[in-house]
């Protein structure tokens, strides 16, 4: 039980076993230095390689080390960090269980090691909302939904599946695909948490070390650069209009006001740099950026995609750029690597310049 | 609208509700309440953020406040009396569908009648109905004639109510035929060709369901027509298409002639004309087939939703919860007219004057003080159309 709780430690069993075999956690950081390289090994290769390393052979150590993994990923508290470990985990998951379920089918039983399809399913309550059938599997499409949502790819929307009777049908692939989102939602669940402080004591250098390579990654900078001249054509068409004072019907004002937000702009940045039209509504602004940003909502909404764009009549003036991302944001964040530091200067700077010199 | 117009529907509005039993929707109590009272002005302000607690039982609230508007929230809460919607915790969501015929393609505004919008408005209902009800499997439905200007349908099927904005979107799209790739509904496989020693491709339409089934029966309608027609009449439908031309034509037609039950089947390898031709069905199906919903109602898990039953301050008729098998024969302009308005006369000085077709008849109400009957009369000043004649 031991190896497959170590092969697969998101596994409620794993967690269990976690329970009873380690007393407890503070003092495993504290005297157990395999547990703690291993962890550290794990989130490091998650963030270098998208993998998570070498497995240790002794299985107390490889499944102690990802309770500790994910103190590790708490502490730096990075949603980057907490995407790519997720997924980095999940990718190796899919590893061993794609090895499994061929060992399984060919030795005709399950090693103890090893785990099943149906197990696996179970485990994530999905074994009632998928169905096989004759030429793959079909998936209740409440449960297709979530698990699909991170996915990349025009195949995976629900527009270009063969919806039947509530059931999305997919073929053995793309189920386990699935699979691994369903393991990468578990993973990704509950990150970061609060950390006692006893236990983040004793893991400082480790969580120091992981922030450095993070930060050679360059992968924390949210974009948080307002350079209106580099917003995609459709952003600054939008943009335009409001400060026209036109109208805006609601997805277009929407559209805008969630590319503003997701840009790192506040509210009242926001409510700023639309008040240059006249029939601007501070109010109906305030609370249409507050409620996007989940201020006032439970969700945080992201700005709309290009296929949305273009299905509303919002995409407009393409350029080259346009027909190779899929996303208006997409769009910024390349402008914004390609430009050199000294082209950028951030709306948000120029305008501060301007008001301390209006305040002379 | 003058204060006597307003004292008066709100009057005749309570009426209504003293005589009328109101069903709740079910989790009454973990919803959002919000309803708009009849105030001075163009300008609505909504009273929102309460819970049934707050208001009490329903039936004495909507008598004690008579509210011009009144709804509940699609989402359900663990505490739905608060003031922002983080604190109010969400739970789940109804998903909740809305055609309003100023959304509709088909609707010419300020040419059509309001008959004429809320027929075109029902047949978009039975196209949404047909994803609901074939694609998606619903079966926890509710029909509802909004009172104003469209339908709503609520789905409380279990699978469905957690499901958050961006899931509710890809609904939307797929109802809307948004993003749909002619390339996803088509499954390539090698095949050994035939009488070849190299292997070809096979490419076959979905047809078991989805947009794939749809481009399909659109694709087989159109083939079955060049069928039944003359040589000539056959090969000149298939040249209106840009980019077939003769010999294109020529091609398709006998492939349809030779190969009808492959085609049937959804080989579109039959010939690449073919196969040109179902690409451009996908297109027509989304036209013809898609159910131009308004897609922020049904994406917003925390929306407020007219209550069925209540009346529409903006039109004096009842919003109607709708069976399945009653669709077909409602006619929204007769069956939602309350009873509490219909029997008698009452005057009115009408300031906008027109046509006004309701109740089964047609009015033609010129300017000035008129008796009318009486929902005639509530419909006009509801609308801002007349008010109450002075005393």
């Amino acid at each position: 039980m031991q190896r497959l709780h170590a092969r697969y430690p998101f596994l409620e069993t794993a967690r269990d076993a976690v329970a009873t075999e380690a007393v407890d956690l503070a003092t495993v950081v504290d005297q157990d230095r395999a547990v703690v390289d291993r962890a550290r090994e794990r989130v490091v290769a998650a963030l270098e390689d998208g993998e998570t390393g070498e497995p240790r052979r002794d299985t107390r150590v490889e499944l102690l080390s990802y309770p500790v993994a994910r103190v590790l990923v708490s502490m730096v508290e990075e949603r980057v960090l907490v995407r790519k470990y997720a997924r980095a985990e999940a990718a190796t998951a899919y590893d061993r269980f794609t090895t499994d379920f061929e060992n399984t089918t060919e030795l005709k039983s399950v090693e103890s090691t090893g785990l099943d399809l149906e197990a696996l399913l179970a485990e994530f309550d999905l074994d009632g909302a998928v169905r096989e059938t004759a030429d793959g599997y079909r998936i209740d499409v409440g449960t297709y939904l979530p698990l699909a949502e991170d996915l990349w790819g025009d195949e995976w929307h629900l527009v270009n599946r063969a919806l039947t009777d509530g059931e999305v049908p997919v073929d053995d692939d793309e189920l386990l695909t699935l699979l691994r989102e369903a393991i990468r939602s578990r993973i990704e669940d509950g990150l970061p948490f609060d950390v006692p402080d006893v236990i983040a004591a004793a893991l400082e250098d480790e969580a120091a070390e992981i922030r450095e390579v993070l930060a050679d990654l360059e992968l924390t900078q949210d974009i948080d650069t307002v350079v209106p001249d580099l917003f995609p054509p459709c952003m600054k068409a939008l943009l335009d209009d409001i400060q026209k004072g036109e109208h805006l019907p609601h997805h277009s004002r929407f559209a805008i006001t969630a590319f503003l937000t997701s840009i790192g702009m506040t509210t009242d940045e926001i409510v700023e740099l639309y008040r240059v039209n006249s029939s601007f509504g501070e109010e109906m602004t305030r609370y249409q950026t507050d409620h996007i940003r989940g201020d006032s909502s439970p969700t945080e909404y992201s700005p709309p995609s290009c296929a949305t764009m273009q299905s509303y009549g919002d995409c407009v003036n393409k350029d080259d750029l346009c027909e190779r991302i899929p996303h208006p944001m997409a769009y910024y964040e390349e402008r914004i690597d390609d430009a050199d530091d000294d082209e950028i200067e951030d709306w948000r700077e120029a305008d501060r310049e301007e008001q301390s010199a209006s305040g002379d | 609208m003058e204060e006597r117009t307003r004292a008066y529907l709100r009057g005749r509005f309570r009426d209504h509700y003293r005589r009328t039993e109101i069903t709740p929707p079910p989790a009454a109590n973990e919803r959002e309440w919000g309803f708009i009272p009849w105030t001075e002005g163009p300008d609505t302000t909504m009273v929102r953020h309460r819970s049934l607690l707050e208001l009490g039982d329903l039936s004495e609230f909507l008598v004690r406040k008579r509210p011009r508007h009144v709804y509940f929230s699609a989402g359900r809460f663990r505490d739905p009396g608060a003031s922002s919607m983080s604190a109010k915790d969400w739970q789940s969501a109804d998903l909740v569908f809305d055609l309003d015929a100023d959304h509709l393609p088909s609707v010419t505004l300020g040419e059509d009648t309001y008959a004429e919008m809320l027929a075109k408005c029902k047949d978009a209902l039975f196209r949404l109905l047909d994803f609901l009800e074939d694609d998606f499997g619903f079966e926890d439905l509710e029909v509802v004639f909004s009172g104003g200007r469209g339908y709503h349908v609520h789905v409380r099927d279990e699978n469905v109510l957690h499901l958050d904005r961006e899931h509710r979107r890809e609904i939307v799209d797929y109802v809307r035929g948004i993003g749909l790739e002619y390339e996803h509904l088509v499954e390539t496989e090698t095949v050994a060709g035939l009488g070849r020693k190299t292997p070809t491709e096979r490419r076959t339409l979905e047809i078991e369901g989805g947009w794939g089934k749809r481009t399909h029966a659109h694709l087989m309608a159109y083939v079955d027509g060049l069928l039944e027609m003359e040589e000539d009449a056959a090969l000149e439908r298939l040249q209106e298409f840009d980019g077939i031309g003769e010999g294109k034509a020529e091609a398709t037609l006998n492939a349809a002639r030779n190969n009808r039950e492959q085609l049937a089947a959804g080989n579109v390898t039959v010939h690449t004309a073919v196969s040109q031709l179902a690409e451009r069905f996908a297109e027509r199906a989304v036209a013809d087939d898609n159910a131009p919903i308004d897609e922020p109602v049904t994406t917003d898990t925390n929306r407020l939703i007219r209550l069925p039953g209540s009346l529409h301050g903006g039109s004096g008729l009842q919003t109607v919860r709708l069976e399945r098998d009653e669709l077909d024969a409602f006619d929204p302009l007769v069956d939602a007219v309350p009873d509490t308005f219909r029997g008698h006369e009452i005057t009115v000085d009408v300031t906008d004057p027109g046509e006004v077709e309701l109740g089964g008849d047609s009015f033609t109400v010129t300017d000035g003080d008129q008796s009318l009957p009486e929902y005639v009369a509530v419909f006009l000043m509801a609308r801002g159309r007349a008010e109450k004649e002075k005393e």
